[in-house]
């Protein structure tokens, strides 16, 4: 046995995930019956299709004609289970530990987020994702002008070329622009410049 | 034909007002702008674009973001033409005659042909719209909920049939949506389903995460993987009217490709894609000196641009009619329908009016602009099309962040598209196209209140979606669709068609 195409069997493990995580947790939930269907009725039984047919993809991918390798993107498998370890342990501690600083609590978050997109496929991908987060962290701290710089900074990493005057230039053009645009203009509630008072 | 008049003028006159038409025009401006980049297609340029539409009132959003939805269909073809790179599917068939004629120096003909043919399609397609809605939403009223049940599965096979890739993919991804949509509280009992306690999540997940994250996010990453190889026409684009020879040779495709575009877009699954292919094949069969085609034949410009247009057009009848979108970009529309506050489904016309028919006028209008607009515009885009990638991502990537993060003004929408931004880039490595998901995620909810409905009125007996003749006729038309789909001779047939339409 030997897998054919790592395509559908990387796309049926993912159905198989998604269906049973959906069947296991609708499990919390009244099933009721099929006169009045409670609210674990619908979920179940589409979570139930969806691993039936993630399984049947995945069986395919065993005897496809067509070829393609099992590994389709980087993945780093270290980092993967770290930030599944460092979330979990979050997930658990906030809502069995009191009296944490929600600093904290938010940096461990943090933590996990970064080392999850870390672990998927090449620079681009873990750099985009991780500002695009970084952004709705910073932005009610740190204002529009500097998070909209560090966002700049940040997804220009992730391209082939990096240039710093550019950059610098694009990123000031454009923060400039958000905060005229954005909050002057269209007048979204956020804050132009950090807030001292903390 | 009074009644038809009447509701037109209504249309119009709402649609010509002074801010739906600088709605309107806003819309296609910034549609032609972002479609016009390479490598971002209409579904990622509306999910990109659709939170500058929230603070709109409901009619103006949707006149903007039908406008939008054009503009960045014919931003598609101007990149297409020039630049040798679809912005998306239904352009890629524009690229192989268009590109050729670009290189031969007709660069500003095929652009002109093709905002010529959209607009005549356009305008059929939406007096068809004006025409056929009506007594359509009136059937749909009467449709119970064992009816409406049977129509979303059949939208939705519907949907996977016509999707490209595989069938069984194609399905799961809309198991998928379907459960993605049940997240958050649940209407009849009130309990908060797969909310692991996080209050964000209570609401449901956010619509603009998803369809940003998984279509326009996961692009920007794709490309960027990809990195940049463009060649650029900009020297020879000539002047943009096509002579009346080009003109007359080809009003007979432009008739044929709308009256197959319109039909087309009907149903469900169907748009602009299907429309540009389809059309594509019958000009190349009909026409004379076909072997010309694929090497620069004005037709095999005009062909699919009016297919695709008209195809788009009509797309919207089961949306506006039935609250069933056909494809993915309908799905989107009625997203941003249900955050204005408005509920989808055949009661939309009679309910609201002025919001229905000055859509469907205001159609009328964003073809004619995007006319008046880009022939003179043209050189714009050209130039913007000559500005590095590595200079154009960070700002893109910039509006999306900022347009996620001012939906709720949360953090946890920017961690939710970047978690749908990965989806999407492992859909892509999985050839698993995403689209098919975000139709289960809008009918998910609706799918889940009309069967329990359905079951309660029949005392939970399932047959009761046989006894209904409309409900049968439609869940057989789905259980065949299925059955003719997954037979070897027809999928070998369709796998070509696709094939065919991709190199």
């Amino acid at each position: 046995m030997q897998i054919k195409n790592g395509k559908d069997f990387w796309a049926g493990i993912m159905y198989i995930g998604f269906g049973l995580a959906f069947v296991l947790v609708a499990r919390n939930y009244s099933m009721g019956s099929a006169l009045r269907m409670g609210p674990a009725y619908f979920p179940t039984w589409l979570g139930g299709l969806l691993t039936l047919l993630g399984v049947i993809i995945v069986a395919r991918s065993f005897k496809s004609h067509l070829e393609h390798t099992w590994r389709l993107f980087e993945f780093r498998n270290k980092l993967f289970f770290a930030s599944v370890v460092i979330g979990g342990l979050a997930y658990w501690g906030q809502a069995h530990l009191n009296g944490i600083s929600p600093w904290f609590a938010q940096a461990v978050n943090g933590l996990a987020i970064a080392l999850f997109f870390g672990a998927f496929g090449k620079r681009s991908l873990s750099w985009i994702l991780l500002v695009t987060v970084l952004f709705g962290y910073l932005l009610k701290p740190l204002g529009i002008v500097i998070t909209t710089i560090i966002l700049v900074f940040g997804a220009a990493l992730a391209g082939h070329e990096f240039k710093f005057r550019e950059i610098l230039f694009l990123s000031i053009g454009l923060a400039i622009f958000c905060a005229a645009a954005f909050v002057y203009g269209l007048g979204l509630p956020f804050p132009v410049w950090p807030e001292l008072r903390g | 034909m009074e009644l038809l008049l009447s509701n037109l003028s209504l249309g119009f006159s709402v649609a010509l007002s002074l801010t739906n038409l600088w709605y309107c025009f806003i819309g296609v401006l910034l549609g032609t702008l972002i479609g016009v980049l390479p490598g971002i297609g209409p579904l990622a340029t509306i999910a990109m674009l659709l939170p500058v539409t929230f603070t709109l009132s409901p009619t103006s959003a949707l006149i903007m973001l039908a406008g939008i939805y054009y503009g960045a269909q014919y931003g598609g073809s101007t990149t297409a033409i020039l630049v040798n790179l679809p912005g998306e599917t239904s352009s890629a068939i524009t690229m192989l005659d268009g590109y050729q004629m670009a290189r031969q120096g007709r660069a500003g003909p095929a652009l002109g042909i093709a905002a010529i043919a959209s607009f005549i399609a356009g305008s059929a397609a939406t007096l068809l719209i004006a025409v056929a809605a009506p007594p359509l939403a009136e059937v749909a009223l009467k449709f119970g909920p064992a009816e409406y049940f049977s129509l979303m599965v059949l939208g939705l096979v519907g949907a996977v049939v016509l999707a490209h890739g595989s069938v069984v993919k194609a399905v799961a991804m809309v198991l998928l949506g379907l459960l993605l949509g049940l997240i958050g509280t649940d209407v009849n009992s009130g309990v908060a389903r797969f909310t692991f306690g996080v209050p964000e999540l209570s609401d449901g997940l956010g619509f603009v995460a998803i369809a940003m994250g998984t279509f326009g996010f996961a692009e920007i990453i794709l490309n960027l993987e990809q990195g940049e190889h463009r060649e650029v026409f900009t020297a020879k684009v000539g002047k943009l009217l096509p002579s009346m020879d080009d003109f007359i040779y080809c009003v007979p495709s432009i008739i044929r490709a709308t009256c197959l575009g319109s039909f087309l877009g009907i149903l469900p699954g169907g748009g602009a894609l299907l429309g540009s292919f389809s059309a594509y094949a019958v000009e190349k069969k009909l026409t004379k000196d076909r072997e010309k085609f694929g090497k620069g034949n004005i037709r095999g410009v005009a062909g699919p641009e009016a297919g695709n247009n008209a195809a788009a057009q009509t797309s919207f009848i089961p949306m506006l009619t039935l609250g069933i979108p056909s494809n993915a970009i309908m799905a989107m529309m009625i997203g941003a329908m249900m955050i204005q506050g408005i509920a989808p489904g055949p009661q939309v016309m009679t309910q609201k009016p002025d919001l229905f028919w000055g859509m469907i006028a205001s159609m009328w209008v964003g073809n004619l602009m995007l006319v008046i607009l880009n022939l003179p515009l043209i050189g714009m885009w050209i130039k913007l099309l000559t500005v590095p990638y590595r200079l154009l991502y960070p700002a893109i990537l910039l509006f999306c962040t900022v347009g996620v993060y001012s939906v709720q003004n949360s953090a946890f929408d920017s961690i939710l598209t970047a978690l749908f931004g990965l989806f999407g880039y492992i859909c892509v490595k999985t050839e698993s196209e995403p689209a098919p998901m975000l139709l289960g995620y809008i009918l998910g909810p609706l799918m889940e209140e009309n069967l329990r409905r359905a079951m309660l009125l029949s005392r939970g007996d399932p047959t009761v979606f046989f006894q209904r003749p409309i409900s049968a006729v439609m869940l057989t038309l789905a259980i065949l669709l299925l059955i003719v789909i997954a037979l070897p001779f027809l999928r070998k047939k369709r796998e070509e068609v696709f094939v065919e339409g991709e190199t």
